[in-house]
This record gives structure tokens, C-alpha cells and sequence, in this order.
């Protein structure tokens, strides 16, 4: 489901989904109450009004240069007043109401101010700058909500509940208590967290723990909420709410990601209601006073209430308070096309100061899925039989199944075009293995594949301490391993996680584009950490860690210079929440480390780490730009008409034109 | 809680009231149930060829000249227009946002109430005839979906359809359509037959924009095109006779 969050349509025609309605705030491109079809009417309707005023203003301003077109130029102007400054002065009178000058009111008040000396074209034309700016800003976080309100739909929303009578009911999961009895079936999002009461199955817990291989859950075990049933069906008895489950912790998540604002936003938020009753009272003030003492009249355009709104306008500070958000939600929302979720704005001001990236290993770097490295006989040493031969009964007991082993045979017979045996009275133990007959060359055999343990029982007393010294043997080489028994033959079936498509080639360029430095952080064995980090070109490499000793290796690295960490597990959470910038993979990743991290690569999409790298250092030079212009335009306007040096329009034009130069710039972003 | 929510009534009660509460923000903007744009610009069509022939009424009585009539009448429907067409829009999103509010708080009930919507639920089912284990059942299976439940609670206890609406900018469209070819029509007849085109054309628009509205909501054609012309005759003929009294009395010169 999580796929679809890299491209999202907000405003593309759908049937009636109340979530998506009130996840987008009740937006009327998603009104269950209109057509599908009139839903496409209410799509960018700021932008569309803005652009029209737009149009109305250049027709106004063309035929006020015409005596006789004087009165349509007017006509013109109030559409343009109608449609701009309509919706401008309602949200003023709100903010009033809640006693909260901001800018907005000042800008309106400059605006509506100018009619009243007689400069209702310069007026409209900060309305529609104004509008055009707002429309803008609404369009990118229309577009950042849309990609993050997908996210919801993860959450199971319905659990199957046992009643006394053993009948099956479907219920909400709002209205199911701790200790309710519920059946998940295989294949299901287990909905609830819950005890096993009845029932042996594997379950999938990558959302959880970033454990890519699955765990068998049998009586009394904890089965959390997220986790997916694979083999068998399970009852479990509910031992926490839907409110506590991991998913929620995702939504929490996301609602977080879209509230979070970078530190200068912040500042600025603060700001820009001190600086607006201060320019408000500063305009009060010079318009009372001028007169006294410069000599000149309160009204006419060498009046002090003239230059008093001429000031108002030009020291009104958009491009400031409206270019900064429109850069930082432009970068979330490209990022979020990519599938890469950022908890705000201030994830790429961290991460545009990081020098070095840590890696972790085990789903990470490598995918957590299985390949299939070899198969090994337990006595007698010299296998009888070809290889092809095991692999065909492997096959033919496996290629149903969905557990990760059994994918990674299904791909290796594949790969060597291995045909199936003929199985007969086939019967699979749920989380254990799977047992069958077969007739092969003529002779008949019981054939057992699964868990080490599963098989032993089966094994001679020889064959059990052969098997478990391979075993061991095995293991420290970081293995995963699959017995099968043909008789009374026993084979070693050996898998090895696999490395991500493209990861060699990302961090190459990251290295050479960047200069940054790479490591790896991982519990595991130093030898696989070697194998891991040489195939990949990384700097240094750190094996053997528990997450205590992973983070004091990130607080070490933080400390001495910007630190990115990339993680999965609930090992990596609190190095993920120590480094200067956590980034988490999003498919693997646990519910702890989704928390801690401020970056999630959605799709486990590390090979765009570098163009998120890129696009961190791009936004900071725009936010830099931005404010070295948005700054000037104020100082270039503000001064100058107050002096009454410069008239109402060029100040305007100086002004809104410098905030719509830093908004274009920072729409750049949105690449 | 339960006293709170009922306010001391019954449940079935409560449906009755929260159905009336529905059906009243599902009323029609412009009193029918054909669609929105439709319907706008049928009724701004009528609006619009009654206000030309009131207004040319009193500026004929002015004795003006017919271009001045013409020129005055054709400013005028320039101005309603604008109002026609912003009106439909602003009813239309009055009451979308009424509609909207009504689902936030049906949402909000059935997130913080849920016992007694379930009751309320029940006692819709039960008037339909379920009863026992099937009403058990069916409650059952209605409380599990979340969106589903609502979608029932809005169609079932406030009586509201969804997806049916168009949109206000939709419906605003069709007024200005409405009202433009309205005028047009009664400035062309005007323009082409001074003495009675205004009239020709009252008819004209009132009988085929009522026969439209009348074909869309499945009621009688002739029936309503004569109710509405009689009811166009009735409002002409109290503004000329009113103005004759008038200045027969010496307050009109």
C-alpha cells in the first residue's frame, strides 16, 4: 500500500471515501456530497480567481490611460477587488476577531487603504501579488497533504471477533476491548495486539522490528498489531486498543511530518506579528505627524497619509513570511514524489550541515531478502544424488509457500531451471515446515523441509551432531538456514541476505560528488561486515555492536561533525534519534525507529540518498537567495517612499514584485 | 451520556428529528430537485425576463425613448447578471458547507458515541421491519466499517443523498447562462418590435425555461407552464395597474 504514496493525485476523481475527505480538511475536490465529476470544478480555485484578477488588473491598468475608458477601468478594478480582496479581507476580519494582527491584516489594510487616496489600481495590485503568492502556497501543501494523507489507509480499520458462541463477526477495530477473542487469517494485518490462545503460525514483523525474516508465533506469544499473518491462523486474544498500535504511531507520525516547521520558519512566524502592529503603528503614527513636522498636507499625493501607505506597503514583509514556507513545502513535496517523507523543513537545514553517513547493515544495505548461497549433505560426505535432483523435491514443497526461504528456493530453482518433483500426502506445519512423499527414481521417500528443529527429531543421534556442528558453523558465517530430509539424507539449504539493487553506484557518487565519508554501524558478524562493506566502497566499517555501542558511535560522530544515520530496526532507534538527522527505510523500518527518524525513504529507496542530498544543499541556497532579496526589495521600497522619493506604484511594484521573484525561486524546488 | 445525546428523548424520536434536520439542509436552493445547473438556470432565466418587463414598464411610463429603454434595460441585466450568477454560487457553497458541517458532526457522534448510534441505528432497522438476530446481525456488520457506517448514518438518519450535488461554481455557470440568454432574448425582441417584443418574449422564456424544469422533475408540463405564466401575469399586471394608481394619484410624473 505504501507504494502509492509517491504519487499523490489529491485532486483526481474518486468514489466517496470519508477518511480521505476529512485527511484532506475537508477539501471540496473531495466532497462526498458532489458528483465525481463537479469535484474537478473546485480544483485550484485560489489560483484560478488569482490569475483572473491578474487579467482584470492588466485590462484595468491598460484602459485607465483612456478618457473614455476610465469608467470601465473602475468596473474592472472592483472584479479585481471582489475576487482578491474579498477572501483577503474575511480572513483579516477573522484574525481581528482573535485579537491576532498578522500579516495578512497588513496587508489587507495597505491594500484597502490605497483606495482611499485615490491609488485603487496600486491597491489591486498588491491584492492580486497577494493572492497569487497565497494560491501558490496552498497548491504545494495541497500537494504535500495529499501524498501524506495516503498513509491512513495502512491501518487495519476491522478485526474478526470470536464471540461465546464460536460465530465470526466483523467489527471496527475502535470498538474492540482487551481480552475480545479475534482470528487472523493467513495473509491478514494482524489489527490488534493481542496473545496467541489458539493456533502456530509465521508472522511477518518488519513494520516492527525491521526483522526481515519471519517469526514463528505460537501459544502465548505476543503477536503486535502491523505484523502479517503468513502460513497459518491464529487466534489471539486482544491485549491493547487501536489506539496504541504501531500503525497509529505511523499516522502520529505523519501529522507530525506536516506540522513541524524549520527553526527560521518558526522565528519568522513569531516575527511577523510584531513587525505587522509595529508597521501598523508606525503608518499611524507618520500620517499623524508628517505634517508637523515635514511641513506638508494630510491628504493629496505629497500627504502624509499618502507616504504613510506608501510605507505600510512597501515595509510589508511577503516575500519574507510567504517565500520561506513555499521553498521548504516545494523540497517536502518533491521529496514526497520520490517517496521520501520529511518530517518538515528543518530535516533538510540538518542535513545540508552532515559530512558523513552511517549506515546500518542488515535491511538497510542489504534488502533482507534471501538468496540462496548453496545446499550441503550431513553424512554420507559425497552427495549421491545431483544437486538438481534435492533441489526439485525443495521445489515441489515449496513453491506454494510464501515464507521468505521459500521464495528464495522457488527463485534458485528458477535461475537453474529446476522441474518440480511429484508430492504426495503433502501437509504443511504451520511455522515449522512441511512435510510430503515422494517417488523419486523409482524409489519412495518421506520428505521433511523446514526449521532445524522441526527436522531433528527426525535425525539419528549421528546425524543430529553433524548437523548441529554445520549448523554453528553456519550461523557465525551469518547464514540462515533450511534443513531438508530425503529419507533418511539430511541437506543443509544456506541463504544470505541480499544487497540493494543500485547501492554500490548511489554511494559512489555520493563519495565522489559530496566528499562525504560512509561507514557501517551493524551488530553483525565482522565477517559479513567486511563482505558488506567492501562490495559496497565504504570508508570504514563497525561490527559487532549492540545498539548501546552503536550510540556512542553516532554521538561520537555527531559531536565531531554532522552525522546522517540510516537504520531500520528498533536497534537503530536511538542512534537514529542521536545522529544530527535519522533516516529511516519506511518499508522495513520498526514503528521506534519511524519515530525517531526525520527522513523515511518510503519505498526503501536508498538509491536516492544522493539526490536527497542535493536537493538539502539546493533548498538551502534558495532559503539564502530568498532572504538576500526579500530583504533588499523591503529596504530598496520601504525607505524610499516614506522619503516620498519613490510613488505608491513603484514602491508596490518593487515590493510585491521582489515577493514574487523569491516564490518563483523557490517553486524551483518542486523538481 | 445517553440523556445527553438524546436529549431526553427516544431514539426513534431522535431519527425523526436528526431525518427533518437532513432533509431541511438537503433542500434545493432553488426549490426543485433537477439538477443544480439546471435548475439555476431555469430560475434565473424566469428571474431575469419578469425583472426586464417590471423595469420596462416603469421606464416606458417615463415616456424615454425606446434606444434609452434599450440602453437602460441592458445595463440593468449587466448588473443582475452578476448578481444571478454570484448568488447561485454563494447559495450553492452556503449549503455545501452546511452539508459539510452536518457530516463533521455525524462523524464526531459515531466516534465518541458509538452505543448510542447503535441504538439509533437499531431503531431505523427496526421500523424497517428487522427484528432479533437478524437486527443483530445486520448492526453488527454495519458498526465493523467505519466508513460504511457513516455513509449509512448520513443516508439513512438525516436522510441525505451523496454524489448528487454539482458543484457551486457549476450551478453559477448555469445561472449566468440563464440569465444571458434571458436577456438577450428580451433585448433582441425588444430591439426588433418595441410595441410588444418584451411581452413575445416574457412568454417565450417563462413557458419554455418552466416546461424544463417541469420535464426535469417529472411533473406536469402544461400544468406548470401556466401556473408560471399566470403567476408572470399577475406580477405584471400589479406593477402597471400600481403605476397608473400611482399617477393617477399624483405621487408618479
Amino acid at each position: 500500500m505504501i507504494e502509492s504514496i509517491a504519487s499523490p493525485k489529491p485532486h483526481k476523481v474518486k468514489p466517496v471515501i470519508f477518511e480521505e475527505f476529512f485527511g484532506l480538511g475537508q477539501e471540496e475536490t473531495a466532497s462526498p456530497f458532489l458528483t465525481s465529476n463537479s469535484r474537478k470544478w473546485a480544483a485550484h480555485l485560489t489560483l484560478k480567481a488569482a490569475c483572473l484578477a491578474a487579467i482584470f488588473l492588466v485590462l484595468a491598468f491598460f484602459l485607465s490611460f483612456f478618457p473614455n475608458t476610465q469608467a470601465l477601468s473602475s468596473l474592472l478594478l472592483v472584479f479585481v477587488y471582489f475576487l482578491a480582496g474579498i477572501p483577503a479581507l474575511i480572513e483579516s476580519f477573522e484574525d481581528l476577531i482573535d485579537f491576532d494582527i498578522n500579516i495578512d491584516v497588513l496587508m489587507t489594510l495597505a491594500a484597502f487603504s490605497s483606495v482611499l487616496i485615490g491609488s485603487s489600481l496600486e491597491g489591486a495590485l498588491l491584492l492580486v501579488l497577494f493572492a497569487i503568492s497565497g494560491s501558490i502556497e496552498d497548491l504545494v501543501s495541497t500537494r504535500a497533504k495529499g501524498s501524506i494523507n495516503q498513509l491512513h489507509k495502512l491501518s487495519p480499520t476491522k478485526a474478526t471477533v470470536i464471540n461465546g458462541n464460536g460465530h465470526l463477526l466483523e467489527r471496527s477495530v475502535k470498538d474492540i476491548e482487551p481480552e475480545t477473542v479475534i482470528l487472523v487469517r493467513p495473509g491478514e494485518i494482524v489489527p490488534l495486539d493481542g496473545k496467541v490462545i489458539e493456533g502456530i503460525s509465521s508472522v511477518n514483523l518488519v513494520h516492527l522490528t525491521g526483522e526481515s525474516l519471519p517469526v514463528i508465533k505460537k501459544m502465548n506469544d505476543q503477536v503486535p498489531a502491523g505484523a502479517r499473518n503468513l502460513d497459518g491462523a491464529i487466534t489471539l486474544s486482544v491485549t491493547h486498543t487501536a489506539a496504541d498500535s504501531t500503525l497509529t504511531k505511523i499516522i502520529q507520525l505523519v501529522t507530525q511530518a506536516q506540522e513541524a516547521k524549520p527553526k527560521l520558519q518558526r522565528w519568522f512566524d513569531r516575527f511577523s506579528r510584531t513587525y505587522a502592529l509595529t508597521i501598523i503603528s508606525l503608518s499611524t503614527f507618520f500620517a499623524l505627524t508628517l505634517p508637523f513636522v515635514l511641513s506638508i498636507p494630510f491628504l493629496g499625493p505629497e500627504g502624509s497619509v499618502y507616504r504613510a501607505v506608501a510605507f505600510l506597503i512597501a515595509a510589508s514583509p511577503c516575500a519574507l513570511i510567504l517565500a520561506l514556507p513555499i521553498a521548504y513545502l516545494s523540497a517536502i513535496s518533491a521529496c514526497a514524489r520520490k517517496g521520501i517523507l520529511l518530517k518538515g523543513g528543518v530535516v533538510l537545514d540538518a542535513l545540508s550541515q552532515c559530512t558523513t553517513i552511517a549506515f546500518d547493515k542488515t535491511g538497510t544495505l542489504t534488502t533482507g531478502e534471501l538468496t540462496c548461497t548453496g545446499i550441503k549433505e550431513i553424512a554420507p560426505e559425497e552427495l549421491p544424488w545431483e544437486e538438481e535432483d534435492i533441489l526439485s523435491i525443495a521445489y515441489a514443497l515449496e513453491k506454494n509457500a510464501v515464507h521468505p526461504i521459500a521464495k528464495a528456493i522457488n527463485t534458485y530453482a528458477s535461475k537453474r531451471n529446476s522441474t518440480s518433483a511429484t508430492l504426495t500426502d503433502f501437509k504443511s506445519i504451520p511455522g515449522y515446515g512441511i512435510q510430503a512423499n515422494t517417488l523419486f527414481k523409482n524409489e519412495a521417500f518421506s520428505v521433511f523441509m523446514g526449521h532445524p528443529d522441526y527436522i531433528l527429531p527426525h535425525a539419528s543421534d549421528e546425524q543430529k551432531r553433524q548437523l548441529n556442528q554445520e549448523l554453528d558453523l553456519l550461523r557465525r558465517q551469518g547464514k540462515i538456514l533450511a534443513v531438508l530430509m530425503i529419507g533418511a539424507r539430511l541437506f543443509i539449504f544456506s541463504f544470505e541476505d541480499t544487497l540493494r539493487p543500485f547501492l554500490k553506484e548511489t554511494l559512489q557518487r555520493i563519495k565522489q560528488k559530496d566528499q562525504w565519508k560512509l561507514l557501517m554501524l551493524t551488530g553483525d558478524h565482522e565477517d559479513n561486515a567486511r563482505r558488506v562493506a567492501n562490495e559496497v566502497g565504504l570508508d570504514e566499517y563497525y561490527a559487532n555492536l549492540k545498539p548501546e555501542d552503536k550510540l556512542n558511535h553516532v554521538t561520537k560522530l555527531a559531536q565531531s561533525g554532522g552525522l546522517a544515520m540510516v537504520g531500520d530496526g528498533i536497534n537503530d532507534a536511538p542512534a537514529l534519534a542521536r545522529a544530527t538527522v535519522g533516516i529511516c527505510m519506511g518499508k522495513v523500518g520498526s514503528g521506534a525507529a519511524l519515530d525517531a527518524a526525520e527522513v523515511i525513504l518510503l519505498h526503501d529507496n536508498l538509491e536516492y540518498l544522493d539526490w536527497l542530498l542535493g536537493k538539502a544543499n539546493q533548498t538551502q541556497s534558495i532559503v539564502r537567495q530568498n532572504l538576500f532579496i526579500a530583504i533588499g526589495a523591503i529596504l530598496i521600497a520601504a525607505l524610499p517612499a516614506l522619503a516620498g522619493l519613490v510613488p505608491l506604484w513603484l514602491a508596490v511594484v518593487m515590493h510585491e514584485g521582489g515577493t514574487v521573484l523569491v516564490g518563483f525561486n523557490a517553486l524551483r524546488l518542486l523538481r | 451520556m445517553i440523556d445527553d445525546h438524546f436529549k431526553g428523548k427516544t431514539a426513534v424520536k431522535h431519527v425523526v428529528e436528526a431525518q427533518a434536520r437532513g432533509i431541511i439542509a438537503a433542500a434545493e436552493i432553488h426549490g426543485t430537485e433537477i439538477p443544480g445547473s439546471i435548475s439555476s438556470a431555469t430560475d434565473a432565466a424566469r428571474n431575469t425576463t419578469i425583472l426586464l418587463l417590471l423595469c420596462y414598464f416603469v421606464l416606458a411610463y417615463r415616456d424615454l425613448s425606446h434606444s434609452r429603454i434599450l440602453v437602460s434595460l441592458m445595463i440593468l441585466a449587466f448588473g443582475w447578471l452578476i448578481w444571478m450568477a454570484g448568488r447561485s454560487a454563494w447559495l450553492g457553497w452556503s449549503r455545501l458547507e452546511r452539508l459539510h458541517r452536518i457530516l463533521e458532526e455525524e462523524r464526531w457522534e459515531i466516534e465518541h458515541n458509538r452505543e448510542q448510534e447503535r441504538d439509533e441505528l437499531k431503531a431505523l432497522y427496526q421500523a424497517k421491519g428487522f427484528e432479533g438476530k437478524l437486527l443483530e446481525d445486520v448492526m453488527d456488520v454495519l458498526m465493523a466499517d467505519g466508513d460504511r457506517l457513516l455513509k449509512v448514518m448520513i443516508e439513512e438518519e438525516l436522510g441525505l443523498t451523496l454524489e448528487v450535488d454539482e458543484h457551486p461554481l457549476k450551478q453559477s455557470v448555469g445561472a449566468l447562462i440563464g440569465t444571458t440568454l434571458a436577456a438577450s432574448i428580451s433585448l433582441f425582441c425588444y430591439w426588433i418590435w418595441p410595441l410588444g417584443g418584451i411581452y413575445l418574449a416574457t412568454g417565450i422564456v417563462i413557458t419554455v425555461s418552466s416546461w424544463i424544469s417541469a420535464y426535469y422533475q417529472g411533473n406536469r408540463q402544461i400544468s406548470t407552464v401556466v401556473w408560471n405564466s399566470g403567476l408572470t401575469f399577475l406580477a405584471a399586471s400589479s406593477t402597471y395597474f400600481l403605476l397608473i394608481f400611482f399617477h393617477d394619484m399624483g405621487l408618479i410624473k
